[in-house]
């Protein structure tokens, strides 16, 4: 008969650290049992982390699997499991279930140019989509990263940024709804700094995260104004998930189902459909 | 999965027959049969035959009576739990536990278990299989009973399905002049017959009566009516109870979530739920997809006819039985066949 699919794996934090204002990052490593499912998994794949006796949400893993046998998210504490998962702390055990979902076709990628939108704490899974281009920079063309918050204090990942910038041919370009005093890069919406920065569609694909009104400005803007094909817009969509394994049935686009057919998607699958997550 | 078997066995039983067969069935496994429940038709576990609504002409009988929730309970319950946990300090242990009795289900009609058919193509034939429903499906044969004729709210015949229709049971019974005819539709159902005592019969069973039909939009119309106003102006008097979702032999979202025990003991249950709650979309922060009442009720419509049966490769157009319930049930009067007539209207 069948494993139940519905049955977390057991991991450890190794280490848990904030990442910004209530963001925080858990590094786990799989204890036995569960470490063979995850040996590989791919850039834009998420799973379930169990706070077990609250229950379990569905995350992007935050790292890429080429970096070693561990497995990052990055979590904002928002709900009554992610806060639960804010208050464990190294040496605590969790649940994960995974990895779950489709993933960044970077070897599709190769040879291009590839630039990457993140918004907030969208930023999670395009980390791994960064990593992987690091780690094979000569693959690929011009990386150009444009990283967003609603405010600097929410911007996720800024010890690495130095690390993303010493790459050759790469680049990234900061900005925030609500500047402080201490601010030197742009502000303003993301959407913004894309107008003003208008990237070229040739030999371009873009990897998008961020809330779905973020994506719907985005894409637009891509499409509309600077030519790019919706096919060439790729984007991770977050859904409310309770299984993840295409059977609770709450995370439908249309015909497709975030979990099983997502969570990436071009834009030419996603359509207008996308207003049903807006 | 379709078992029809053009060369099996038939026999004609007398009720005494029959009340005989299933009080050996019931002595060795349970037999779950329509039985009423403080008046309520229900399909509920029985003690022996006596109990069945139908050997008791002065509660009525189920040859013209549907039962009031389906028996999608059975393989799929209202609540279930997926495992249990254990928490002592920082140590988490995990325990499995899955069903495994036998069940027998007599008097399923042909609606509910054409249901059971259309969600095995989710729960079975997509993986990966779902392993409680798979082990309650294993150990449950089906007794189907025709209805005689198609009830006030029935609609079965417009969705592929009839009043006696025996593809998706294990054995199929019609009621004729008082006594029955036995039709043996898969191994399973073989497998309950009692060899040689009963009388083999080349009979066939008489027509059920038929309503008329309806036409139900084919796959390739729901697309060009998703922007509608008509999905805004019939939700109108939606109350999103959800009502018509927990009736549904086929609906199947579930949620899930981790329940208190005792101190230390945990655990996660899956529970019905249903797209037309408000907060079935709201993601972590409080963001609300399908906010509005026109969307959710849009979305049960196009999961029946379109998304469902894409997703999980059907075959068919519907994902519905026809047994009218959402119909009966709905406080406000919406139709799901009115709908479908409505989508069918020219423009």
């Amino acid at each position: 008969m069948n494993q139940n699919p519905m049955i977390p794996s057991l991991g450890k934090l190794l280490e848990v650290r904030d990442l910004a204002t209530d963001i925080k990052l858990f590094r786990i490593k799989m204890l036995d049992g569960g470490s063979k499912a995850f040996h590989t998994f791919q850039p834009g794949q998420f799973a379930f982390v169990s706070a077990f006796g609250l229950g379990e949400a569905p995350f992007g893993i935050a790292n890429t699997s080429g970096r070693g046998p561990v497995i990052d998210f990055a979590i904002a504490r928002l709900g009554s499991v992610t806060t639960a998962l804010h208050e464990l702390g190294e040496g605590d055990i969790v649940g994960v279930r995974g990895p779950l979902g489709n993933w960044f076709p970077m070897k599709k990628f190769i040879g291009k140019n590839i630039l990457v939108l993140g918004g907030g704490i969208g930023g999670a899974p395009l980390r791994p989509v960064i990593q992987y281009v690091l780690d094979h920079r000569s693959d690929y063309g011009r990386l150009t990263i444009l990283w967003a918050a609603r405010r600097p204090d929410l911007l996720v990942f800024t010890d690495e940024y130095k690390e993303w910038c010493a790459a050759p041919d790469t680049s990234l370009h900061l900005t925030v709804d609500t500047a402080d005093e201490n601010w030197k890069h742009e502000s303003g919406l993301i959407t913004q700094l894309l107008e003003k920065m208008s990237p070229s569609p040739d030999n371009t694909v873009t990897i998008t995260c961020g809330p779905p009104i973020m994506i719907h400005f985005v894409t637009k803007m891509l499409q509309e104004k600077m030519g790019f094909a919706e096919k060439d817009n790729y984007v991770t969509l977050e859904a409310r998930m309770h299984c993840g394994l295409g059977k609770c049935g709450r995370c439908n686009l249309g015909e497709k189902l975030v979990c099983v057919d997502g969570p990436v998607f071009n834009m030419e699958e996603v359509g207008e459909l996308l207003e049903t997550f807006l | 999965m379709s078992k029809f078997n053009a060369d099996q066995k038939r026999w004609l039983i007398s009720q005494a027959e029959l009340e005989a067969w299933l009080d050996g069935i019931s002595n060795a496994r349970t037999l779950i049969a329509p039985r009423r429940v403080s008046g309520i038709l229900l399909y509920r576990p029985v003690e022996n035959s006596r109990a069945i609504a139908c050997h008791n002409q002065s509660s009525g009988s189920i040859h013209t009576e549907r039962p009031v929730l389906s028996v999608k309970e059975f393989f799929f319950p209202p609540t279930e739990r997926l495992f249990a946990i254990n928490k002592t300090g920082q140590e988490i242990y995990l325990e499995e536990t899955f069903p495994d009795w036998e069940t027998v289900i007599f008097g399923v009609r042909p609606c509910d278990a054409h249901g059971v058919e259309l969600l095995d193509a989710l729960f079975l034939d997509t993986n990966p299989v779902d392993i409680f429903y798979a082990r309650r499906r294993r150990n449950t044969t089906l007794i189907g009973l025709a209805c005689r004729e198609i009830g006030p709210a029935c609609f079965c015949t417009s969705v592929g399905g009839a009043p006696d229709d025996a593809h998706s049971v294990d054995i199929m019974l019609y009621e004729t002049h008082g006594d029955y005819l036995v039709e043996s539709m898969t191994e399973k159902g073989r497998f309950l017959i009692p060899g040689g005592e009963w009388k083999e019969t080349t009979d066939r069973h008489q027509k059920s009566a038929y309503a008329g039909q309806f036409s139900v939009p084919d796959n390739g119309k729901w697309p060009e009516h998703f922007k509608d106003d008509y999905w805004t102006k019939i939700s109108e008097r939606c109350l999103s109870c959800r009502a018509c979702a927990y009736i549904c032999p086929t609906c199947r979202c579930f949620a899930v979530r981790d329940e208190l025990v005792k101190k230390g003991e945990f655990e996660r249950i899956r529970c019905w739920d249903s797209c037309a709650g408000e907060n079935y979309r709201r993601v972590a922060g409080g963001h609300k997809p399908r906010s509005e009442k026109g969307e959710r009720l849009r979305n049960r419509f196009y999961c029946k006819f379109y998304y469902y049966p894409e997703q999980y490769g059907l075959g068919t157009d519907s994902a519905c039985t026809g047994c009218g319930r959402c119909i009966e049930v709905c406080p406000a009067g919406v139709d799901i066949t009115e709908v479908l007539m409505d989508l069918e209207k020219p423009e």
